[in-house]
């Protein structure tokens, strides 16, 4: 994998969709790799405490797929300099997460793009979003 | 939530950006290569602590949610070498009955250089 390089790229451009089923081995596997183990995450009668039908995501694991999306298109963790997210949708086990964006802004003077990337999920014939308006800027030498 | 707990500053902790620790970062979200843009979480934890369970801030962790995360990185961060963490409390607010606080951690290298700053947005659902 090699880094983009900025004469590739042209707003309005679409990164390709990074799409993954959460399971709850994943989850499990996200809690001991990050040291966030908040029970909300592994404890259903937590979650069903809280109003979840079940264990949610960590909003940080949703967030950490859409890094994912964005590393696949820049071709290199490093080109990462700022990543944001708002939660707006709680994931459960079993639903599908599809993470994508679109180059708002090129920089050719600093060699830096800016995407808008979000994380979609359709759930009972609806869309919803766990991260809205997320955003991304990305150094490409 | 106590808004006069806004301003705080933590004492620094130890953050290791340990290979194995890595590696199962990248396992999980299927990377081949690197420093996973969102690793830095890992800092936020081993500092959050200070923060979340200091009875000056008054947070019910049980009734938090992660509303919005930033990551902005000074540099990449590199396989096996040590850096710290610290966490201060941006902002502790109560609005229409619910607690915001906002928890910002600088991540510097061992000469004190900036190498990543983390931005987690909570709320506290109905605070009293």
């Amino acid at each position: 994998v090699s880094l983009r390089t900025l004469e590739e790229v042209a707003e309005g451009d679409e990164l390709p969709e990074r799409r993954r089923v959460v399971t709850r081995e994943d989850v499990r596997a996200y809690a001991e790799a990050s040291g966030d183990r908040n029970p909300l995450h592994q404890d259903d009668d937590v979650a069903r405490a809280a109003g979840f039908d079940g264990i949610i995501a960590h909003g940080m694991f949703t967030m950490g797929h859409l890094a994912a999306c964005v590393v696949a298109w820049a071709g290199a963790p490093e080109a990462v300099v700022r990543l944001s997210a708002q939660f707006r949708a709680p994931v459960s086990m079993g639903q599908e997460i599809v993470a994508g964006g679109t180059v708002r802004h090129v920089d050719t003077a600093a060699r830096e793009v800016t995407l808008d990337v979000w994380v979609r999920a359709d759930r009972d014939g609806g869309t919803e979003w766990p991260i809205k308006r997320g955003e991304a800027l990305v150094h490409l030498d | 939530v106590n808004p006069a707990a806004e301003g705080t500053v933590y004492p620094a902790v130890r953050f290791e950006v340990g290979e194995a620790a890595v590696a199962s970062f990248r396992t999980v979200f299927g990377q081949a290569d690197g420093v996973p843009p969102t690793f830095a979480t890992v800092a936020e934890f081993l500092a959050f602590p200070q923060a979340i369970g200091d009875p000056a801030l008054d947070l019910d962790f049980t009734r938090v949610l992660h509303a919005s995360q930033e990551y902005l990185h000074h540099r990449p961060m590199r396989e096996g070498e040590v850096l710290s963490a610290t966490v201060r409390i941006e902002s502790a607010r109560v609005r229409a009955g619910n607690g915001f606080v906002t928890l910002v951690t600088e991540i510097t290298d061992e000469e004190g250089l900036p190498v990543c700053t983390a931005r987690a947005s909570l709320v506290e659902r109905g605070t009293a």
